[in-house]
C-alpha cells in the first residue's frame, strides 16, 4: 500500500534521510518512532508528498509521487505535525474547501463533511471558528481534513503533540477507530503511544531504519535477551563465586552479576542477582529455579524483565551515539 | 483550474474574513474620495477622472504589495503550505489561484469607484468622454495586476510578509525608475531597459490611448512573474 524504496533526502551538507526503506500492507498500522532530528518528518513529508526524495522512490496504492502525484496525493490522508489550519475560517466550511481541492463532487460533498465531522466527533463545533477551537478540537479538525476524501493510506505526523492527557486519550481512541478500515503510519516519538497503536513499529535514526517489526516481537528479540532478577540465599558465606558459575552453567545464560555487591554475602543474608539471558532464548525461569534447587540454594525473588520497547529503542539510540562519537575519534 | 478556482475563492474569502481585507479597502476608498472631492469634483473643472486616475496608480504602489504580501508568505509562516501541497493541487494551480483571488479583490477595491462616473454623468455639462474613462480604468486594471504578479513572487520567496511588501515595493519602484536609470546604462541593454519602462506606457492610457502592444506588455509581463512564483513554490519540493 505503501512503498518507500531507498530514500535519499539532503538539506544543504545535512544528510537527513539515508536509504529508508520499508513497505506497509493494506490494513497495517505502523509506527514510525525515532527520536527528534531523526528524519521521521523528512520520511513522512517524502510519502506524503510535500518533498520529493533526491534518490529512491515513494509510491501510495500504486501511485509514484514523484511521476504521478496527483494520483498518489488522492489515496492519501496527511496530518503534518502541529496541525496548521486557516484560522480565520469555520470548520464546516474550512471542510468543503478541502473537499472542492480533493475533487469530491458537489452533490457528494455535503455527505462526505457530515460523515468527517461526525467521526471526529466534531458536530457541535461545525459553525464555530477554527482560532477559537482548543487544541484538541484543531488536531481533530486536522484529522477530519484527512479523512474527507476516504483515502486508502492515513499518515499522522505526532498526531497527540502538544494536546493535555484528556485529549491525548480522546485522540489515540479516534485513531484507533481509524485505523480498524485502512492503511495508517503514525509518525511519534513517544514509545507508549506507538506500542498502543500500531501493530508494527519501524524505528528509525540518524536517518536510517534501525529495526522494524511487531512491537511486542521487538520488545522480546530486542537487542539482547531478558534479564532475570532474582534474590537468593546460598549456603555457605562467600558463596558469591560458586553462585555466579551455578548460573553461568544454566544454559543460554550469558552473565550473571552480584547487584549488591557492596554488601558481604554470608549464610543468613539474601544476595540480589542479576541473570542475562541469550538474545532469541526461551523463558529461562524455569531452568534457574531447577539450578537453584538442584544446588540447594533458596531463592524468594525470581522475575523476569522483559525488554520493553523503551529500551530496546534507547538502546539502539545508544548504539547509535557511540557509533557518532567514535566516528569523532577517528576524524 | 478547478483547484485554482476553489484557492481563488477561498483567497478572496480570506480578505473579507480578516479585518486586514477591509481596512485595505477603506483607506483606499477614503484616499481616492478625498482625491475625487478636492481636485475632480469642481466647478469650471473639466469632466475628466484623469487627477483620480493618476492618484490611484500611485496609490497601488502600497495598497497592491499590501495585498499581495500575505499569499503564500502566510501559508509558509503557519504551515497551511503542507496540507495545501499535499492536496491534489499543482502548484501552477496553487499560484494561479493565489493570484486570481487577490486580483478579484482588488478589482471589488477598485469598483466602488464606478460611483464617481456615475455622478460625473449626472453633473457634468459636456459629458466626460468615456473613452479616457475605460482607458484609465483598463490601465488601472493591468497595473494592478502586474504589481500583484510580482507581489505573488515576492510572497512565494519568503515566509515573512513584511519582508514580501517591501520587496514588492522595491520591484515596483524599480520599474518605474527604469527609464530614469536608462541613460545611465551601457549603450548596448539600453533599448531592452527602455521596452520595460512602465510610466511611459501608463501615459498613453491617461491619454485615452489604448494600445493593444501595452495591454500585451502588462499580461505577458503578469505571466512572466507568475511563471516564477510557480517555480518558486515547485522548488520547494526539491529542497
Amino acid at each position: 500500500m505503501v512503498l518507500v524504496d531507498q530514500v535519499h533526502k539532503s538539506f544543504g551538507p545535512v544528510h537527513a534521510v539515508r536509504g529508508v526503506s520499508f513497505e506497509l500492507k493494506p490494513g497495517q498500522v505502523a509506527g514510525l518512532l525515532g527520536p527528534n532530528g531523526a528524519g521521521k518528518t523528512t520520511t513522512i513529508r517524502m510519502i506524503a508528498g510535500f518533498l520529493l526524495p533526491d534518490s529512491g522512490r515513494v509510491s501510495i496504492a500504486g501511485a509514484d509521487t514523484v511521476s504521478q502525484p496527483h494520483a498518489a496525493r488522492v489515496r492519501l490522508g496527511y496530518l503534518p505535525e502541529s496541525t496548521p489550519l486557516y484560522e480565520e475560517m469555520k470548520v464546516r466550511e474550512y471542510l468543503g474547501y478541502r473537499a472542492r481541492l480533493f475533487g469530491i463532487p458537489g452533490l457528494a460533498r455535503p455527505r462526505a463533511i457530515a460523515h468527517a465531522l461526525e467521526r471526529c466527533w466534531l458536530k457541535d463545533v461545525a459553525s464555530r471558528r477554527i482560532g477559537a477551537l482548543s487544541k484538541g478540537y484543531k488536531q481533530r479538525v486536522g484529522l477530519a481534513a484527512a479523512l474527507l476524501h476516504n483515502p486508502a493510506v492515513l499518515v499522522l505526523d505526532e498526531p497527540t503533540n502538544g494536546l493535555d492527557p484528556t485529549q491525548i486519550r480522546e485522540t489515540r481512541q479516534l485513531v484507533r477507530e481509524l485505523a480498524t478500515d485502512r492503511t495508517m503510519l503514525i509518525c511519534s516519538h513517544i514509545l507508549p503511544e506507538v506500542e498502543r497503536l500500531c501493530d508494527r513499529v519501524i524505528i528509525i535514526a540518524a536517518g536510517k531504519v534501525r529495526a522494524d517489526g511487531n512491537p511486542a516481537q521487538l520488545a522480546r528479540d530486542g537487542v539482547d535477551g531478558a534479564v532475570y532478577q532474582l534474590q537468593v540465599r546460598g549456603m555457605r558465606p562467600g558463596d558469591d563465586e560458586r553462585l555466579g558459575h551455578m548460573w553461568r552453567s544454566i544454559p543460554y545464560v550469558v552473565g550473571a552479576l552480584r547487584t549488591d555487591k557492596d554488601r558481604p554475602g554470608d549464610l543468613a543474608e539474601w544476595t540480589s542477582w542479576s541473570v542475562s539471558g541469550k538474545h532469541g532464548a526461551p523463558d529461562l525461569r524455569e531452568a534457574i529455579a531447577t539450578a537453584a534447587v538442584q544446588n540447594g540454594v533458596l531463592i524468594r525473588e525470581l522475575r523476569s524483565e522483559t525488554n520493553t520497547l523503551e529500551r530496546v529503542f534507547l538502546r539502539l539510540i545508544d548504539e547509535i551515539d557511540d557509533d557518532a562519537d567514535e566516528g569523532r575519534d577517528a576524524a | 483550474m478547478r483547484t485554482a478556482l476553489t484557492i481563488a475563492s477561498r483567497e478572496l474569502g480570506s480578505y473579507f474574513r480578516t479585518p486586514a481585507g477591509w481596512v485595505i479597502v477603506a483607506l483606499y476608498l477614503f484616499l481616492a474620495g478625498v482625491v475625487f472631492t478636492l481636485s475632480v469634483f469642481m466647478p469650471g473643472r473639466p469632466a475628466s477622472l484623469r487627477d483620480f486616475f493618476a492618484v490611484s496608480g500611485w496609490l497601488l504602489l502600497p495598497v497592491a504589495p499590501a495585498i499581495s504580501m500575505r499569499l503564500i508568505a502566510e501559508e509558509l509562516r503557519s504551515g497551511t503550505i503542507e496540507p495545501l501541497m499535499t492536496s491534489p493541487v499543482g502548484s501552477a494551480s496553487l499560484v494561479l489561484g493565489k493570484f486570481a483571488g487577490a486580483c478579484v479583490f482588488m478589482l471589488a477595491m477598485l469598483a466602488p469607484t464606478a460611483a464617481y462616473v456615475v455622478v460625473l454623468y449626472r453633473t457634468a455639462e459636456p459629458a466626460p468622454d468615456p473613452g479616457p474613462i475605460a482607458a484609465g480604468y483598463l490601465c488601472l486594471a493591468l497595473v494592478g495586476s502586474l504589481s500583484l504578479s510580482i507581489g505573488t513572487l515576492a510572497s512565494a520567496l519568503t515566509s515573512n510578509a513584511t519582508l514580501a511588501f517591501m520587496m514588492t515595493l522595491f520591484g515596483l519602484l524599480g520599474l518605474l525608475f527604469v527609464p530614469s536609470a536608462a541613460p545611465f546604462a551601457p549603450a548596448a541593454i539600453r533599448p531592452a531597459l527602455m521596452a520595460l519602462a512602465v510610466t511611459p506606457r501608463i501615459g498613453d492610457f491617461a491619454k485615452g490611448v489604448v494600445d493593444t502592444a501595452h495591454v500585451a506588455f502588462f499580461l505577458g509581463a503578469s505571466a512572466w512573474f507568475l511563471l516564477l512564483a510557480v517555480a518558486a513554490v515547485e522548488i520547494r519540493r526539491w529542497r
